[in-house]
């Protein structure tokens, strides 16, 4: 069932970029496992390091707003970042839920 | 990602109609897709793929490509006769959830003393207004007012129609005799157990905010099972 606070998410976005603010938008592109959250779900990241929403259940959100800073200080538009048990960071970020799953990153222009 | 995609997804969730959020992860870009729009160069070439996805309600990066899709379904219609306290909550917890709702009273009392925002409330009499909805397998009706000249018209027509939910609210004594006035009526036993009454999870709350909450993870429950 597809949750409203998405749309919360896109609005809160969208009110950043207004106030001029360089956003991020973090969305889960696939899962595997037993990952608590499900595709499509969104999270959004800014300049100040600021967050909105969530991508997991707090296993990877750190590393996806550092690598979200990183993004909106180098010159791509989007970035892939995998996290599974199996990476030797993964166990770092904590995801104990013993699942792996993708998110995506990109720059709202 | 162009903000206007963004805002476009907020226009397009507003309005009743299904749609797709398109990403080619390879070349960063992406849109929105209906079945009758044209796709993009970014996209045009995995036409069958996204259709394929798109038909099924499948969510992710489509098998052997770099292109992923998110549907964006229709909400579920939750039709609720009786503008009483519970359906305050109801409206209140229904905010979190792709659900929209529709409030009738015939008894115009309860419809001026209830503050409900952003909700169509009707003040009629429910079977006039349910002739006039067409359900489906994502319409839900919920009772509230155990008045039976008032529910039991709305759960008569819910048992004829397509409704993927039916929940009445009463304790079991209430219930048992609607369940009998609904028999009288010629209602088979299949029809009548599949209303969900008395209403809701069993959460052992009698405060109006908890049998709310009761009877929305019902629903949500209820419609989990969908797929959809």
């Amino acid at each position: 069932m597809k949750k409203l606070p998405e749309l919360e998410i896109i609005e809160e976005a969208i009110s950043w970029r207004k106030f001029k603010k360089k956003v991020v938008l973090a969305t889960v592109i696939s899962t595997w496992g037993s990952s608590p959250f499900e595709i499509g779900t969104k999270m959004i990241i800014n300049e100040d390091g600021n967050f909105f929403g969530s991508v997991s259940g707090g296993c990877v959100e750190t590393n996806v707003i550092q690598e979200s800073i990183k993004l909106l200080k180098n010159k791509h538009t989007f970035k892939k970042l995998d996290f599974d048990v199996s990476d030797e960071n993964a166990w770092d970020i904590g995801l104990a839920c013993g699942g792996s799953i993708s998110v995506y990153i990109e720059k709202i222009n | 990602m162009k903000i206007e995609i963004l805002q476009k997804i907020i226009k397009k969730k507003s309005s009743k109609k299904r749609f797709a959020l398109l990403k080619n992860l390879s070349n960063g870009k992406s849109e929105l897709f209906e079945l009758e729009n044209q796709l993009s160069d970014d996209f045009k070439a995995h036409k069958k793929n996204i259709e394929n996805y798109y038909n099924l309600k499948k969510n992710g990066v489509i098998n052997g490509t770099k292109i992923f899709i998110q549907n964006y379904t229709k909400p579920i219609e939750v039709i609720i006769v009786g503008a009483v306290h519970i359906a305050q909550y109801l409206v209140e917890f229904s905010k979190n959830f792709n659900l929209k709702i529709t409030i009738i009273d015939p008894r115009e009392y309860f419809i001026k003393k209830q503050k409900f925002e952003n909700i169509k409330i009707i003040n009629e009499w429910p079977e006039k207004i349910l002739k006039q909805i067409q359900s489906d397998n994502r319409t839900a009706l919920i009772v509230l007012t155990h008045d039976p000249k008032i529910d039991d018209p709305a759960l008569q027509f819910a048992l004829k129609n397509k409704f993927f939910y039916v929940g009445a609210l009463g304790s079991k004594k209430t219930h048992e005799t609607r369940c009998q006035r609904l028999k009288k009526s010629g209602y088979t036993d299949k029809q009548i157990n599949s209303i969900h009454g008395p209403i809701g999870l069993k959460l052992g709350g009698k405060s109006a905010p908890e049998i709310a909450l009761s009877i929305i993870a019902q629903l949500v429950l209820e419609t989990n099972k969908l797929n959809i």
